[in-house]
């Protein structure tokens, strides 16, 4: 019933085997996490500036100062964790409502034009952003005077091409007949969205809904480009102000970074039910 | 068929209708200031970076102060974070629509002109405003017969020195902060800074941060005192294809060869060199600002009450400002950096009353107290009668010597040319970030020899500027 | 798709296609107004010399200064250096990394998938800082003491042109799998528990079912993951800008740095927008070919 052997009679082998896996697995993670570590370390070191910061693999001192620093920095450092969260969630929901419907359609129903529409949409996601930054602030800032507001920060976003790729990407492998038979009960295709692509789609929408949300947490330049007042800020924006003229508060640039980081955990555990549940397409063709 | 056929007809149809009235109802001006009334009420955007560690957290005050002065406008200070607020602002150029005023170095000022985005207030600025500021900053601030806003301070680009190991190689610094040196004695000077322990070298004569664009600082510092104090004679021919060119970058080689700076120069950023310097690795570093001191006196003041964050492994050091070797036999000339409050226009034709409006506060932000404070932070010199007059009650604890070094470097300060025109200038930053800054990572690398260097800006320059727009001697 | 289905099929197609249209119209409306518009915005732009007041209209200028310009061609071809080298690997190791992954307990699987997803959540600058201290040239840097260690001898990591690109890529070998590991790991608990039951009843091994039911069961997810991974690191310039600044000598300079200058450096609007849409075409035929290859029988 699965790609690995269950060893049923025999646990020591499935032990052993997950054993081995799980070395190699963690040899990577270190590779892999050795900045973060750094990151989280040098978050915990005095704030100076980075100029005078010593590299060291394990610190000689605990302070906390940096992330009071970085609370005290600016009064609106709260809002900016809000502002970013508002925004975040706002373009997640959008996104996996929007792009799971426009994959949907993409992947399962026909309808002319779909391949063309669809390269369209392809197409774009390949002109470099530079390019398209301009104009689209043209758009929002002098033609929708909308600066400055959650509107601009949100709109752009609502809906992006990689998800609705994703999206139809995944719907794609849902197998047509159970589409066939619903359709065949008097399902309309709304029902049939709802009721069978929804609950057979949570695994990609949950990871859907974690990659937008972690973008957006995470994106810069946009929001930078369309806010300019400290109170409409996001915290990555917010983040950049530790960087003076010619130096950098290295300690506390780390703690805002590690700070900015935990939300993405807490989302990660909190929807990780979703991301481990296989669907099972099998039951329901039944 | 049909009636599928006009749906999608008429989605298209609505589409192309949504997005026309969009730009159809673009054009609208945001300034408040419709009326040619100098007393209407009136708003000023102002995009600020964090100038000194302190300056942005004093943008409320500053607005208050402004608004308490005139009370008809207001200031909207933007805040925004050094490196990324060229990039704004250069969107915003780009749409047609930037603040009023931005925080920028002069340098900026030929590439905004070109895009007509600048606002010339030679004709707003009065006399007592002009009065203010000293002469040669404020040549900065112009290109061509226009003025395009107010400078902040003049920062000398320098190096600096740990005073003690100096004198441990019996280098006279004093007299060379006063009549400066060649750069035959410095190259032995810090020849004798290096110090060798089992074969591997532990302190470096000289170390300059040229990782990545950084290096640009350092070929440019170095070539103002080689006789090409801009890269364009006075006859408006392209300097870097003089042989002084070549000898400056055979200099450059020559360090790293003698082993006096590290031979993985080319990716020592400016944290690392100031790193190498506070622990002793280095006996000189560049480029030196003059707010160095403070932040050495800062370390030396933890060190001495065994606070854990001074940096570790370092050393009690005392910063000298020095002046830049000339080289070639030519003068000594100091490369500044003169950052000021550039004044932007919109699309539309800004109205008199609004273009005087900034120009005050342009002039508030450059003078008296802000000016005063902001420069006193900075370490750097006031540059306005204003400013020296606020900042005579503000004390500053600066080492005498280092304070006078400034000044006379100041005096031999490069003069602005705003007679480059700014295509030629446009044509000189090109030339600068395609091939000279390339080729003089490969040349610090190791990669490329400093003929081969000389030889592919030659050939760039004549492609750009012609055979006889080059210098040739 | 099986032979009776068809005619069922296109007897609701006429139906259907309204719920089409209807369920892609805000993803289209937006997409128009927010990605579309400033295309074609781009697209006029490109025939311009653009200024925000008064652009000239200039033909296909900026196009021919483009294709004759040296150091485009020359960043295009880091940048598909860059791609090749990168993209790839890090399918790979994803692919490998998410089936290890898969036999472990619930509680596992989270903690791992969320520590190779960190480096995805931390931001790129303060990362970008912790990799200079790794790429350091002098012998305290981290990489160079490993390297001597193994007698391998210091190297200008990031300052020379024999090593800066090679430690670009290292950098992203070690530090961009978390959304294709957790992508492919949805992609994998997707895969219906019958076929590997069929596989097993004929006796097929693990890398049996390995090759003839995860692979293609995963050609969608990897299609997905090789296109958009293709796209990314065609655009990719903020390593290289913060890292090496494109040096040195260009050997790190990618088209999107190159953009990026031409746009907001030298003013140069239209040329950046002519760059910019030859660069998509270039990614259009590449993936045009990806998607020749792997789109195939992808629907069922």
């Amino acid at each position: 019933m699965s790609l690995y052997n269950p060893h049923a009679g025999r646990p020591q082998i499935r032990i052993a085997r997950n054993t081995v896996l799980m070395i190699i697995l963690l040899a990577f993670a270190l590779a892999t996490l050795f900045p973060i570590y750094y990151m989280i370390i040098s978050s915990f070191g005095e704030p100076v500036e980075a100029g005078a910061m010593d590299y060291k693999l394990v610190p000689s001192s605990f302070s906390l100062e940096s992330y009071k620093f970085f609370f005290e920095f600016s009064e609106y450092t709260y809002r900016w964790l809000l502002n970013s969260l508002i925004v975040a969630t706002t373009v997640m929901v959008t996104n996996v409502l929007f792009a799971s419907m426009a994959g949907y359609a993409f992947s399962k129903i026909q309808f002319k034009g779909r391949a063309a529409i669809f390269s369209l949409l392809l197409i774009a996601m390949m002109i470099p952003y530079q390019v398209t930054q301009v104009p689209l602030y043209i758009l929002i800032v002098n033609i929708f005077e909308i600066q400055n507001t959650y509107t601009a920060l949100i709109l752009p976003g609502l809906v992006t091409v990689y998800n609705i790729f994703l999206a139809k990407q995944f719907m794609g492998s849902i197998p047509n007949e159970i589409l066939e038979c619903a359709k065949i009960e008097g399902c309309n295709q709304f029902q049939i969205y709802f009721r069978i692509i929804l609950p057979l789609s949570k695994t990609v929408l949950a990871v859907m809904a974690i990659l937008t949300f972690m973008d957006n947490w995470n994106t810069f330049f946009w929001p930078f480009l369309v806010t300019n007042s400290m109170d409409m800020q996001t915290i990555q924006v917010g983040l950049k102000n530790f960087r003076f003229a010619n130096t950098t508060y290295f300690a506390p640039m780390m703690a805002g970074a590690t700070i900015s980081a935990l939300p993405m955990f807490i989302l990660f555990f909190s929807l990780q039910k979703y991301f481990l549940e296989g669907v099972t397409v099998g039951a329901v063709k039944g | 068929m049909m009636k599928k056929k006009m749906r999608v007809l008429a989605s298209v149809f609505a589409l192309s209708m949504a997005l026309t009235t969009l730009s159809a109802c673009g054009g609208k001006d945001d300034k408040a200031a419709n009326v040619d009334d100098p007393n209407a009420k009136d708003t000023i955007t102002a995009l600020l970076p964090p100038v000194s560690a302190n300056f942005q957290s004093n943008f409320d005050q500053m607005a208050k102060e402004f608004n308490e002065k005139y009370p008809n406008l207001t200031l909207k200070i933007e805040p925004a974070s050094w490196e990324d607020m060229t990039q704004k602002l250069d969107t915003q150029v780009n749409a047609g629509s930037p603040p009023d005023i931005a925080f920028m170095g002069s340098d900026g000022i030929s590439k905004y002109v070109q895009q007509g985005m600048l606002m010339d207030i030679s004709d707003t600025a009065t006399e007592e405003m002009l009065k203010d500021y000293d002469a040669a900053p404020l040549e900065y601030m112009k290109n061509g017969k226009g003025l395009y806003g107010f400078p902040a301070y003049m920062e000398v680009h320098a190096i600096g020195g740990n005073k003690e190991f100096m004198e441990k190689a019996g280098i006279d610094y004093k007299k060379v902060q006063k009549e400066g040196w060649t750069f035959d004695e410095f190259r032995e000077a810090i020849k004798k800074g290096v110090v060798t322990e089992n074969g591997k070298t532990s302190r470096y004569g000289f170390v300059f941060a040229t990782a990545g664009v950084t290096s640009k600082d350092y070929l440019g510092i170095l070539v103002k005192s080689a006789g090409m104090p801009s890269p364009f004679t006075q006859d408006l021919k392209y300097a870097y294809t003089s042989k002084n060119f070549l000898e400056v970058l055979k200099d450059i080689r020559v360090m790293i060869d003698d082993g006096s700076m590290p031979k993985e120069l080319s990716s020592i950023d400016a944290g690392k060199r100031w790193n190498m310097f506070l622990t002793g690795q280095t006996m000189i570093t560049g480029k030196g600002l003059a707010g160095f001191e403070r932040s050495a006196k800062l370390n030396n003041e933890k060190l001495k009450n065994k606070d854990a964050s001074a940096v570790k492994g370092s050393i009690p050091v005392d910063y000298v400002v020095l002046p830049v070797p000339s080289f070639a036999g030519a003068k000594a000339q100091s490369s500044v950096a003169v950052d000021g409050y550039v004044t932007f226009r919109g699309k539309k034709e800004p109205t008199a009353a609004h273009k005087a409006n900034v120009v005050k506060a342009a002039n508030f932000l450059s003078s008296g107290k802000i000016a005063a404070t902001t420069n006193n932070e900075l370490f750097v010199a006031q540059i306005t009668e204003s400013g020296r007059k606020a900042a005579e009650s503000m004390p500053v604890d600066r080492d005498p010597d280092n304070k006078a070094a400034v000044e006379t470097m100041l005096k031999a300060a490069v003069p602005a040319r705003p007679d480059i025109p700014t295509d030629l200038g446009a044509k000189a930053i090109k030339l600068e970030d395609e091939v000279i800054v390339p080729k003089l990572q490969a040349l610090i690398a190791g990669e490329i020899t400093p003929e081969a260097m000389y030889e592919a800006v030659r050939t760039a320059a004549v492609d750009a500027f012609g055979e006889d727009g080059v210098v040739k001697d | 798709m099986t032979e009776y289905a068809k005619p069922i099929k296109r007897r609701k197609i006429k139906g259907d296609a309204a719920w089409g249209y209807a369920f892609i119209a805000v993803a289209l409306l937006v997409f128009a107004m927010f990605t579309l518009y400033p295309v074609i915005s781009a697209l006029i732009i490109s025939f311009q010399k653009y200024k925000p007041i008064g652009s000239e209209f200039v033909g296909f200028e900026n196009y021919t200064e483009t294709f004759k310009d040296k150091l485009f061609w020359k960043a295009i071809v880091n940048t598909v250096v860059y791609t090749v080298l990168t993209v790839p690997v890090s399918l790979l190791l994803s692919f490998a990394v998410s089936i290890m992954i898969l036999p472990l307990k619930k509680k596992m699987q989270t903690v791992f998938k969320a520590v190779y997803y960190l480096p995805a959540v931390a931001s790129g600058v303060a990362l970008s800082l912790v990799w200079l201290w790794i790429f350091d040239p002098m012998p305290v840097g981290i990489f160079n003491k490993v390297t001597s260690f193994f007698g391998l001898g210091t190297h200008n990591w990031l300052g020379s042109s024999a090593y800066a690109m090679f430690s670009l890529v290292l950098m992203a070998w070690l530090s961009s799998h978390g959304t294709s590991i957790i992508i492919y790991l949805a992609a994998l608990l997707g895969i219906d528990g019958s076929y590997y039951e069929a596989a097993e009843l004929d006796g097929a091994s693990f890398f049996q079912k390995l090759w003839y039911i995860v692979v293609p069961c995963l050609k969608p997810t990897t299609l997905f993951l090789l296109v958009t991974g293709v796209i990314g690191s065609f655009q990719v310039f903020q390593n290289a800008y913060l890292m090496t600044g494109g040096g040195p000598d260009n050997a790190t300079t990618m088209v999107g740095l190159l953009i990026f200058n031409n746009a907001f450096k030298y003013f140069e609007f239209g040329k950046a927008a002519a760059q910019s849409l030859v660069l998509a075409a270039i990614i259009a035929v590449i993936s045009f070919i990806q998607f020749k290859f792997l789109g195939k029988d992808v629907e069922y």
